[in-house]
């Protein structure tokens, strides 16, 4: 049993599940299916295998989130749940912290987001005693479109380096096609592997690299309400 | 005397910071080192004070908002605070504030309004809420020659400069010039990480004009309320008879137990200062039928002692099993290899053998009773559990 899953079991299997300390970069075109993607590995993370999860948005607000999830009936542990909204201040929505929310007061407020973070993992990790925590960023682009790549490495390299000292698991969002070439270089350092995802004549793929010792292959993939549903390998 | 209102740091100043002076707040990234200008900017006001605040990762109206969750009400205080806004031109949104960078990107634009601003006003604190948010779009050599020139300007003018500083991983230069010359005063905030940061502190680096107080004080970030110091509680524990009352009382000023016939049966409590290091020392009993209470004792706790009797290896597995109980919160803890005056002693280097303990776990040989090895012990764990400041 490995330390973390993706959640789709024909990628688990051929990746032989995730260790612990592993930055992963989740990167794919716009439209691909990338938060469903990504809540699905949250819902996954949080119910099968009881992790905690932090999730930092910097495109919708938290409470647009949480309503994805009842919108598809699926029931998050919210014990388990931590959402770092970086948007709803911004547009001067009333934004009030509870438990599972902490605003943040702008996606260039890296900083702040930090210090969320933090007190995330504390409460997870010290009073709720969750020893397996997943954080997600959704996503880098948007950071990237207010900070320069310097900027967003220094902030990357610090929490990478949490990620690990914690045992934990990081998913970093990104858009394909939106950062120069060596800008996604630069970042790719900073992580284990990467969550591909591409579309070809209304098809999309995923795969996963790095992980394994060698890439898995491109599977077909289908977003089926809130399921993710591999229909092929090739 | 401009005062930051943050308990204990005002009196490490001597004061406060008098006019002219430069002050930074240095913070590791994940702990709420931001707090601390903006309470220095409520406490200048209460005072009676100007203060300016440079706005630079939000908008101006989330920072008043951030006034407001901590209980300080800055609209008495309309006339007297002012902000620079560079963040809604950042996004291109219009600002509705007195002063606004157009460029902020550009560090001649923010020197012109922060000079302008130096010479326009009364004696006043200026409070800059970012200060790395400005060199991340400024770049750093640029940003660092124009703050040596604002507190140049600063001092002429008899103003106060303030500045929260997040110490991202720049280049050791800018890091060494933050920490070094660049300021009159150097306050560092910290986290204590043991896999997680689970606490803060903040201790004075540098100050050109007080004598250093070499302490560093634990805080909670209140709200509302602001910063509050708050004492640590280190946990001692082991086996039974491994002598970890004796080992409460040498280290502690003060200390109490609760025993019977000689055993500890509900704890040892004791008070420790040492090196402006200050702790609440919670000894646990070493029997097994009192392990609730070291649940309930270690779930506040910085760190652990767990002292162990040199001489009594068969005692290990309990030692490992109470260790086991506390560490489940992922505490940092030291050994403390007990009575090593005694005939059969293993040392450090057998017991982390017996014990499968990690490299990085440190192992203090002691003789409680003649108070051998205990500050040595105390200050290891200090050091685990600050990170060494």
């Amino acid at each position: 049993m490995s330390d973390y899953a993706i959640g789709i079991k024909e990628l688990d299997d051929a990746i032989g599940g995730i260790r612990k300390g592993s930055n992963i970069m989740l990167i794919g075109p716009p439209m691909s299916g990338k938060e469903a993607i990504l809540n699905y590995i949250m819902y996954h993370g949080a119910v099968e295998n009881e992790n905690a999860v932090i999730t930092v948005t910097t495109r919708e607000s938290a409470a647009h989130i949480l309503d994805w999830f009842k919108e598809n009936m699926l029931n998050l542990p919210m014990e388990r749940i931590g959402i770092i909204d970086c948007v709803t201040k911004t547009l001067g929505g009333a934004a009030i912290e509870n438990e599972n929310i902490k605003i943040a007061s702008s996606p260039v407020d890296l900083t702040g987001i930090g210090v969320k973070i933090s007190q995330f993992f504390e409460e997870f990790f010290m009073k709720k005693n969750t020893q397996k925590i997943q954080l997600h960023i959704n996503s880098l682009s948007t950071i990237l479109m207010y900070s320069n790549i310097q900027t967003v490495f220094r902030f990357l390299h610090v929490f990478t380096g949490r990620i690990k000292a914690a045992s934990a698991l990081g998913i970093y969002v990104i858009e394909s096609g939106m950062h120069d070439e060596q800008a996604v270089a630069t970042l790719k350092q900073l992580f284990d592997g990467m969550i591909e995802i591409k579309s070809e004549e209304d098809k999309n793929f995923i795969r996963v690299v790095g992980i394994s010792q060698k890439p898995t292959p491109w599977f077909e993939y289908e977003i089926q309400g809130y399921n993710i549903k591999i229909i092929r390998g090739n | 005397m401009v005062e930051t209102g943050i308990p204990k740091l005002d009196e490490f100043l001597g004061g406060g910071i008098p006019k002219g002076k430069s002050l930074v707040f240095y913070s590791q990234p994940g702990v709420e080192g931001e707090i601390f200008g903006l309470q220095t900017v409520h406490q200048t006001l209460k005072k009676g004070g100007i203060c300016v605040f440079v706005v630079s990762s939000t908008i101006p109206d989330i920072v008043k908002g951030q006034f407001k969750e901590f209980g300080w009400d800055i609209n008495l205080y309309k006339d007297k605070l002012f902000f620079v806004d560079s963040y809604n031109p950042l996004i291109g949104a219009p600002s509705n504030e007195k002063y606004v960078i157009l460029n902020p990107d550009n560090i001649e634009d923010f020197n012109k309004t922060i000079i302008d601003i130096i010479k326009e006003l009364p004696p006043s604190t200026i409070v800059f809420g970012s200060l790395s948010t400005i060199m991340d779009l400024c770049g750093e050599k640029e940003t660092i020659e124009t703050v040596r020139t604002w507190n140049k300007m600063a001092m002429l003018y008899d103003h106060v400069l303030v500045y929260n500083f997040t110490a991202w991983p720049y280049s050791e230069e800018t890091l060494n010039l933050i920490k070094g010359d660049l300021f009159n005063s150097v306050i560092s905030i910290g986290g204590i990480a043991e896999r997680v940061i689970f606490g803060q502190y903040f201790g004075i680096l540098k100050s050109d004009w007080a004598q250093i107080t070499r302490k560093s004080m634990l805080f909670r970030v209140l709200r509302p309320g602001g910063v509050k110091i708050f004492i640590p509680k280190i946990l001692v524990t082991g086996p039974f008879d491994a002598g970890k009352s004796t080992f409460v009382h040498a280290l502690s000023t003060r200390a109490i137990s609760v025993d019977r016939l000689g055993t500890t049966i509900a704890m040892d409590h004791g008070h420790v200062d040492y090196k402006g290091f200050s702790a609440d020392i919670f000894g646990t009993p070493g029997q097994e039928r009192f392990d609730p209470i070291i649940k309930l004792l270690s779930s506040e706790s910085m760190g652990v002692f767990l002292v162990v009797d040199s001489t009594n290896p068969s005692d290990f597995i309990r030692a490992k099993q109470m260790l086991d109980i506390t560490k489940s919160y992922g505490l940092p803890y030291v050994v403390v290899a007990n009575k090593q005056d005694l005939p059969g002693a293993l040392t450090p280097e057998e017991i982390r053998e017996q014990f499968h303990l990690p490299d990085d776990v440190p192992i203090v040989p002691a003789v409680a009773k003649d108070k051998i090895g205990v500050y040595e012990a105390f200050e290891v764990l200090i050091d685990r559990i600050t990170g060494g400041i």
